[in-house]
């Protein structure tokens, strides 16, 4: 059987995958649909939109995995898999918290200075 | 009104810790009052500690009757949150015999007040 | 007085010969000087300070960029301090998010929680700052996320996003009394039972207040106010001289990363 080319991921708990390239793909789709929601300016939108659009274009290339896995470079193609379930709950996460909105409160003055002894005024 | 507003924008500034009005924050610190109430029999059979029922709700109610001064809701909240962990830390016998006598202070001897105790024990 | 004069103009004429005789002479002199002077001194380097990586220095502050420019919402400040490490400075209310940006998106995969660690700055108005370390072990990589709260204002627990953080967030809420919201178990890690205070708290003394000793008549430990034999003194320990005048004009210890990449030729 040709089909499965190895035994074990050598990953505790990660099994091996007997259709990766269904599931990265299926993934992959979810994602860009989940970030599609998105305002069109938002840099998270923008970066995981080309990043995902990339590794679904190598994942349609290479039918050969051991060639997809070199082709994205990003360890083995489970481990592929479990970043784009990961980042799929990300983005819809995303979709609630809004973090492309302007900063919600700006850093007290001298909150971040340091070393504090420099920060002579007693406190309020 | 202007002064109404500013005056809810600077509650809302803060964020709450439970409760969020002064109304909610009293049934929280009743109904600790009332949890310590009901369990202090089974305390008190469980560690065999020295003390009768009553004297423990005395001291129940003198332990809650020192905050009573408290107005902040965010203070009685948290006074909340920490009789509620001492609660459990009695109930499930994590506590031994000597930290629930603790509450009693019996061996600390009344500080000296007036001149003449105050020069018999040597302190000034 | 002519024979005087021709003797004196015979002289001059010697005199020339011997002073163009002088020139190779100089010049051999001079290329000798040039051969000794001394090389440009090096560098004096010292094996013991590590030196940063450029490399590493210019990724580690693009990757800042990149998290300030997704999370705009949240990222109050980015900053490279000890010369190559990245700290990213949120506000209260991101720490979730930031966490879980970091954890899952495919560019960071900061997926191990080192430690949480508190600070204490009692003259700031939000006195603690919380911080979190975390490693990815994909890209070989660290980063520090830093917030900050006060003595009653809850942050947010970052139990759901990293399980490492239960048990660092109940040593901070037993340190310093700094409470977490949704946490699933939030009680004393390290103080004894009946323990009151947070014993990191600049103001929390060192001898602490109560002392614990056994008691022949009870049977049991018993628990006392602690009195010191002497009243606490406050010492001055400035000098009055200034101790380390090279570092006067050094480097401040972090390099803010601007939000916009310099412009590149």
């Amino acid at each position: 059987m040709a089909k499965i080319i190895k035994a074990s991921t050598g990953l505790t708990g990660l099994a091996v995958s007997t259709n990766p390239h269904h599931t990265l793909s299926a993934l992959y789709g979810k994602i860009l649909r989940a970030v599609s929601k998105m305002p069109q300016d938002a840099s998270y939108r923008k970066y995981t939109e080309q990043l995902v659009k990339q590794r679904a274009d190598s994942v349609a290339q290479h039918k050969d995995i051991t060639a997809l896995e070199k082709a994205v470079g990003c360890g083995q193609v489970e481990e592929l898999i479990v970043q784009a379930e990961n980042e799929l709950i990300l983005a819809r996460k995303m979709l609630g918290w809004k973090p492309w909105e302007k900063l919600v409160q700006a850093a007290p003055a001298k909150q971040w200075d340091w070393p504090p002894a420099q920060i002579m005024e007693p406190k309020v | 009104m202007a002064g109404r507003e500013a005056v809810k924008r600077a509650v809302q500034q803060v964020r709450p810790i439970l409760s969020v009005d002064r109304e909610e924050a009293r049934k929280r610190a009743l109904n600790l009052y009332k949890a310590w109430y009901r369990q202090i029999p089974y305390i008190v059979m469980d560690y065999d500690i020295p003390m009768t029922v009553e004297q423990c709700r005395d001291k129940l109610r003198e332990e809650f009757v020192k905050h009573r001064n408290v107005t902040d809701i965010r203070v009685i909240d948290m006074l909340v949150i920490k009789g509620q962990m001492e609660l459990k830390e009695s109930v499930e016998i994590w506590k031994q015999k000597g930290h629930i006598m603790r509450y009693w202070k019996e061996s600390q001897d009344p500080k000296p007040t007036d001149f003449l105790s105050k020069f018999i024990q040597g302190v000034n | 007085m002519a024979a005087l004069i021709r003797n004196l103009g015979a002289r001059a004429a010697v005199a020339a010969l011997s002073a163009k005789h002088v020139v190779p002479a100089a010049g051999s002199t001079a290329l000798r000087m040039a051969s000794t002077t001394p090389v440009e001194p090096k560098k004096a380097d010292k094996p013991t300070v590590r030196q940063p990586d450029a490399v590493a220095r210019s990724h580690l502050s693009d990757f800042g960029r990149y998290v300030a420019e997704c999370l705009p919402k949240y990222v109050q400040k980015v900053q490279l301090t000890a010369g190559d490490e990245l700290e990213v400075l949120i506000a209260p209310e991101g720490v979730v998010p930031v966490l879980q940006f970091l954890k899952d998106h495919h560019q960071a995969q900061f997926t191990n929680l080192v430690d949480i660690a508190g600070v204490d700055v009692p003259c700031r108005k939000n006195r603690f700052e919380v911080v979190y370390n975390l490693l990815s072990l994909r890209y070989n990589s660290r980063i520090r996320v830093k917030t900050y709260t006060d003595e009653l204002t809850p942050l947010d627990s970052a139990c759901e996003v990293h399980k490492a953080a239960n048990w660092y967030e109940r040593e901070i809420w037993d340190m310093y009394g700094v409470f977490f919201a949704n946490h699933p178990d939030l009680r004393r890690i390290l103080t004894d039972y009946g323990f009151e205070g947070h014993p990191q708290r600049r103001d929390f003394p060192l001898s602490g207040y109560v002392e614990l000793r056994y008691d022949d008549e009870k049977k049991r430990v018993v628990c006392e106010p602690l009195e010191l034999a002497q009243e606490f003194r406050k010492f001055d320990l400035s000098a009055p001289w200034e101790q380390f005048p090279n570092f006067r004009n050094a480097n401040p210890p972090a390099e803010v990363v601007p939000p916009q990449a310099p412009a590149k030729k």
